[in-house]
């Protein structure tokens, strides 16, 4: 492949997986001004690892988890991988960028693994075995992770529902 | 897994999937931002792999000539590209150039600009102070692009992210340069950036707070690491 078709071939995945990555790394941090940092740079490595990423059967879970990942240090680094207090919810009503809080913070409480497989499971819609190859870990091991993951997160937001609707 | 709960699966699927459809996704950056830092990880990691071979001789060569620090403080060059530790600046095909700081290290404000001279930006780099013209020049935004884009003309950026300054000299108005200040404060340093005339101009070592009054911008970052650590 030349450098200008590869360099083509580029632009085309970005162009079309920009706004989708973006979407999913900004529901999965809960900040879109830190999400696009994070997506921009792992389009850079995708970019400088193009031979490769092109390749893969999942370019676009390729960029969020390499996202994800460049955003995983940060988190730590703050001590924010741990579930939200509950400024952070209001202040996530605030930034008027389309993010659900509600969705959001439910997502945020779930420990980081579970929360990889429902990104790369519900929101980019791979098969069990494409997200257990990008995790590096068995399909059965996926499968626990999804079915814990979304019995958590259908008691959150059914916990937030009721909330909600009590203080109507 | 019984029916009802299948059920209530897909129903949270499609919930969870529903809640991305409102989100609003700001505009792609450049894809030659991108490709520029994407480059700049290449040459990290192939310099990475030269110099795991090269080290050991030239650390042994230090030492018999006693020049340990010379070697700690010359930048790496290849086409086109400038490399030290404090920033990456990669001039392109097109003219423009691609400017990434490492906010971690101490900015050295001379090497930078006779670097950016070298490609063709003509730029007045200061520790602890502040170039600007009264009234500022025209044409600041088409001179220089960010990445992170500043909002108001400021940004903060969160601790690890490297800020991307693109720069197009031949867009700069005949008579001005680039002022660009540094200043170390607490608990962050903070770079301004607005153009100047370069026969018109006052210094200050009070940093500008709020945002540039003009066309400019500001950022930001957190302190670099002491020396040493």
């Amino acid at each position: 492949m030349g450098v200008s078709q590869d360099k083509s071939g580029f632009a085309d995945f970005f162009a079309d997986s920009w706004e989708p990555c973006l979407t999913v790394v900004a529901a999965s941090t809960g900040s879109m001004a830190l999400a696009e940092d994070q997506v921009a740079e792992a389009f850079a490595r995708a970019w400088a690892s193009w031979a490769k990423v092109s390749r893969h059967p999942a370019p676009r879970a390729w960029v969020v988890r390499t996202a994800l990942n460049t955003g995983a240090s940060w988190w730590r680094r703050r001590g924010r991988e741990t579930p939200l207090a509950n400024h952070d919810i209001a202040a996530s009503h605030s930034q008027g960028n389309g993010l659900d809080a509600v969705v959001l913070t439910a997502l945020r409480r779930l420990p980081a693994r579970q929360r990889q497989v429902i990104v790369l499971r519900v929101f980019l819609d791979l098969d069990i075995g494409t997200t257990a190859r990008q995790l590096g870990i068995a399909p059965g091991t996926v499968r626990a992770h999804q079915a814990r993951a979304m019995t958590a997160l259908r008691r959150e937001l059914a916990a937030a529902r009721a909330t909600t609707e009590m203080e109507r | 897994m019984n029916d009802h709960e299948q059920m209530t699966d897909s129903v949270l699927t499609r919930e969870l999937r529903q809640s991305l459809t409102g989100i609003t996704a700001p505009q792609r950056p450049p894809l030659e931002t991108i490709t520029a830092r994407g480059r700049a990880h290449r040459r990290h990691r192939l310099t990475g792999i030269a110099g795991l071979s090269a080290a050991g001789v030239a650390a042994g060569a230090a030492l018999v000539l006693g020049l340990t620090g010379v070697l700690g403080s010359a930048p790496a060059r290849d086409t086109g590209t400038i490399r030290t530790a404090a920033f990456i600046l990669v001039e392109h095909a097109n003219g423009t150039a691609t400017l990434t700081i490492n906010p971690t290290e101490l900015l050295d404000t001379a090497a930078l600009q006779n670097d950016l001279r070298h490609d063709g930006i003509r730029a007045l780099v200061t520790s602890g102070s502040f170039c600007s013209s009264d009234p500022a020049p025209d044409g600041f935004s088409q001179v220089v692009s960010f990445y992170p884009p500043p909002r108001s003309g400021f940004v903060r950026l969160p601790k690890g992210l490297r800020p991307t300054i693109t720069f197009n000299p031949a867009a700069m108005p005949a008579g001005t340069e680039l002022s660009f200040g540094v200043f170390q404060l607490t608990p962050h340093q903070q770079v301004d950036f607005v153009l100047v005339y370069t026969s018109s101009y006052t210094c200050t070592s009070t940093p500008p707070s709020g945002g540039p009054q003009g066309p400019g911008a500001l950022f930001q970052v957190d302190p670099p690491n002491p020396a040493g650590s």
